[in-house]
């Protein structure tokens, strides 16, 4: 690296860590991992430098760095199988595809939804079921906010096919449907009844 | 009898894949069609279908609720410095 392009080096530091930084924590909301990927960025910029021949903004060439990183970052994550996966299915369905009975759906009683959608109980519940879901469903599930993507860009950045994305979204919502039924709306239930 | 339900209007764990599927992708028509019968037949399902929108537009107020605050200054200092160490 030569001096000059050290200069830019540290410039751009000043410059772009801030955007970069907000870029990488919207994809990836967790703040530790957007700062790992931002340092990367630029240590990965420090080395290919000399390839930088100014054709577009440094910007540009920054933000193309860290998007591959940000790919890769959850190609990873969902590249390891889930081995509990068919055992979900026959937790929540008998052999023949109906509901088991002990696991149909309820009626919450939700007058209203909003009311739930501003229920910090409910909200808590469904964070901790959320974060108790295996590591690739949860990436799938909070991909789609992030990134407010549709489904077939979603599946072209994790590299899956659309039906094993939704069967994966399909399971994951199994899961986390019945943990918040079982940890807050039969508690409400028991609550009521004391 | 039971079975031929299921090839016409779905079995319920077919029936909750075409509802999350529905959340991401285009259903066709015959799907669509399957779905709201199979819905009419079955409470247990159309509770999962509400629950499971509920679910989802809590997720996405989360995810906007969480902050992405820290300390830009000290940040950078943290990437200059390491800038530094592959210099040499």
């Amino acid at each position: 690296m030569t001096p000059e392009k050290a200069i830019n080096l540290s410039q751009w530091v000043e410059s772009y860590t801030t955007e970069l930084y907000s870029w990488a924590f919207y994809k990836l909301s967790d703040s530790e991992q957007a700062k790992d990927l931002v340092q990367d960025t630029f240590l990965a910029a420090a080395e290919k430098i000399d390839g930088f021949k100014g054709e577009s903004t440094p910007k540009t060439w920054l933000f193309s760095i860290i998007n591959h990183k940000i790919i890769d970052f959850y190609r990873k994550k969902v590249s390891h199988p889930v081995s509990i996966e068919d055992q979900s299915f026959s937790e929540f369905f008998e052999s023949n595809g109906e509901w088991k009975r002990n696991k149909k759906p309820q009626n919450w009683q939700e007058d209203n939804e909003i009311q739930l959608l501003d229920d910090e109980e409910f909200q808590s519940v469904l964070k901790k079921c959320i974060n108790s879901l295996p590591e690739k469903w949860n990436t799938c599930v909070k991909l789609k906010y992030l990134t407010k993507k549709n489904g077939q860009d979603i599946c072209q950045e994790l590299g899956m096919t659309p039906s094993n994305f939704w069967q994966v979204i399909h399971r994951a919502k199994l899961q986390l449907r019945s943990c918040v039924e079982k940890n807050w709306f039969k508690e409400l239930v028991r609550k009521k009844r004391q | 009898m039971k079975k031929l339900m299921h090839i016409l209007f779905l079995s319920c764990i077919k029936a909750t894949e075409l509802i999350e599927k529905k959340i991401y992708f285009k259903l066709s028509l015959k799907e669509k069609l399957q779905l709201k019968i199979h819905k009419l037949m079955c409470d247990a399902c159309s509770n999962y279908e509400k629950q499971s929108i509920i679910i989802e537009k809590c997720i996405e107020i989360q995810q906007k609720k969480q902050h992405s605050e820290i300390d830009i200054t000290d940040f950078k200092k943290q990437i200059t410095a390491n800038l530094e160490k592959i210099k040499n």
